[in-house]
């Protein structure tokens, strides 16, 4: 434990998970309005791990944060309609929104900002879910991802448009940390997780990373229930996301809010499945998909199929749907196929 | 209305939802050749010569093989949660992440132990 520990950079910021010794060193912390863990091996690397994982969630924070005023999307927003130049790093973050919708053919739509705001989701999630507003929801028309044009780093967008990136933001940020963190050690392998979204890095152990499969990724508990069924899987390569209903709700008018917003009503989606998880050749591409999932509704198995992509859907009764390669039996080892999202 | 903005570039979509919906669907071991290349070479020599280089080799191959069979570090780091590995790659038999929904955390996880600085 002292020699994990005493790797770890002084930030009060992180904190150790199950560091009494072993060949992985876990680490996790707040970040973008979730939690942030890594897990690494050797475990020597830890230090140099969250020191560059902190760097990219920091950049990604600025660039992407729709909650900072001081974001760079904020500042988008602010101008209010026009076009302007964007960083670098925005400017990939936008490119995969933009890719993921089209892939997903607008099931995930980066322009559904306005819709999600008018819903209540309008600040930093923690502000507002301890609340209950009494004003009936009405759904706000979402302007659609082609109203949106990039050629580089310019953006342009029509007046009033806001843009969400919460569907794909998140698989950016674990892929952008993942490379990073390993760029930053040399050798053995790194997992980097936002909020359940995961990337990895290097190597995996011996017969890939251990991830417990949930609806919830604050649960840490292997013994699952009839109407709460988990699964451990063995990631291999890539990444692997979950988008779920049951995380992130509000109350408006009397009625559950959650966050993953159907571009088609502008509206909480509504369909069969309470939670799907995709392992894909990139995180970002496993988020967007994930989300797709569970909007898609009634066709996201075979939409999820026709792509090649291993994923686990989970019906509101607790009825689990295993697609493509994703293993039966727990502990089966998960390996994502090569990328299928474009992104320019 | 247009959608085709790409080709269009001076007109934009503010109503209605996206209603393209669909519409894209559609060995060897190192050890062992050294030590069978050994042993050729030697038979050039003598044969007492390999059979010293026989045992001494081996003697050694059976040493490597039981320093990299034992584990560098092992032990339960969490209750339900035990990490071993060897020198060379690590092996976990617990998770060590959960994929699921992201709800809201602020670092309250009841695995996360405090940062010490020792």
């Amino acid at each position: 434990m002292t020699a994990i520990a005493a790797a770890l950079p002084v930030s009060p910021a992180w904190k150790l998970v199950h560091v009494d010794g072993g060949s992985v060193g876990v680490a996790e912390r707040p970040a973008l309005g979730t939690s942030v863990r890594v897990a690494v091996w050797p475990p020597g690397h830890l230090r140099q791990v969250v020191g560059a994982v902190n760097r990219e969630l920091a950049d990604l924070d600025l660039q992407a944060s729709r909650f900072r005023p001081d974001s760079e999307i904020s500042g988008i927003h602010a101008v209010g309609g026009g076009t302007v130049e964007v960083s670098d790093g925005l400017a990939e973050v936008i490119a995969v929104a933009l890719a993921a919708a089209r892939w997903t053919g607008g099931l995930v739509d980066p322009t559904v900002g306005a819709a999600i705001c008018a819903l209540g989701y309008d600040r930093d999630f923690a502000a507002i879910s301890a609340e209950e507003g009494t004003t009936v929801p009405v759904p706000v028309s979402v302007p659609g991802w082609r109203s949106l044009r990039q050629a580089g780093r310019l953006l342009t967008l029509p007046e009033g448009v806001l843009i969400d990136l919460g569907a794909t933001a998140k698989g950016v940020g674990a892929d952008r940390a993942a490379s990073a963190a390993i760029r930053a050690v040399n050798g053995g392998g790194v997992l980097v997780s936002i909020g359940g979204d995961m990337a990895m890095a290097g190597q995996p152990p011996h017969g890939g990373w251990p991830v417990l499969v949930a609806d919830d990724h604050r649960q840490e508990d292997r013994a699952g229930t009839a109407i709460n069924p988990v699964q451990v899987v063995r990631l291999t390569a890539g990444a692997l996301a979950t988008s779920s209903v049951s995380c992130r709700s509000w109350m408006r008018g009397g009625r559950r809010l959650h966050h993953i917003l159907d571009p088609r009503t502008g509206m909480p989606a509504v369909g069969p499945w309470r939670t799907v998880s995709v392992a894909a050749a990139s995180c970002a591409e496993a988020n967007a998909a994930a989300t797709a999932g569970v909007i898609a509704g009634a066709h996201a198995s075979s939409w999820l199929a026709g792509r090649g992509l291993p994923a686990r859907l989970v019906r509101h009764d607790g009825d689990v749907l295993m697609v493509g390669d994703w293993p039966a039996a727990d502990g089966g080892r998960l390996t994502p196929p090569p990328a299928r999202m474009a992104v320019p | 209305m247009e959608q085709d903005n790409e080709d269009r570039p001076e007109r934009v979509r503010l109503a209605g939802a996206g209603d393209d919906y669909y519409a894209r669907q559609p060995g060897e071991l190192r050890a062992g050749r050294w030590r069978d290349d050994g042993v050729r070479r030697a038979r050039r020599v003598s044969n007492w010569t390999a059979a010293v280089l026989v045992v001494g080799a081996a003697a050694a191959s059976g040493y490597f093989a039981h320093a990299a069979a034992a584990p560098v570090v092992t032990g339960a780091t969490q209750p339900g949660t035990t990490v071993s590995g060897t020198g060379q790659k690590a092996s976990v038999t617990h998770p060590v992440v959960t994929s699921g929904g992201s709800g809201v955390v602020v670092g309250q996880s009841g695995q996360a132990a405090a940062y010490r600085d020792n």
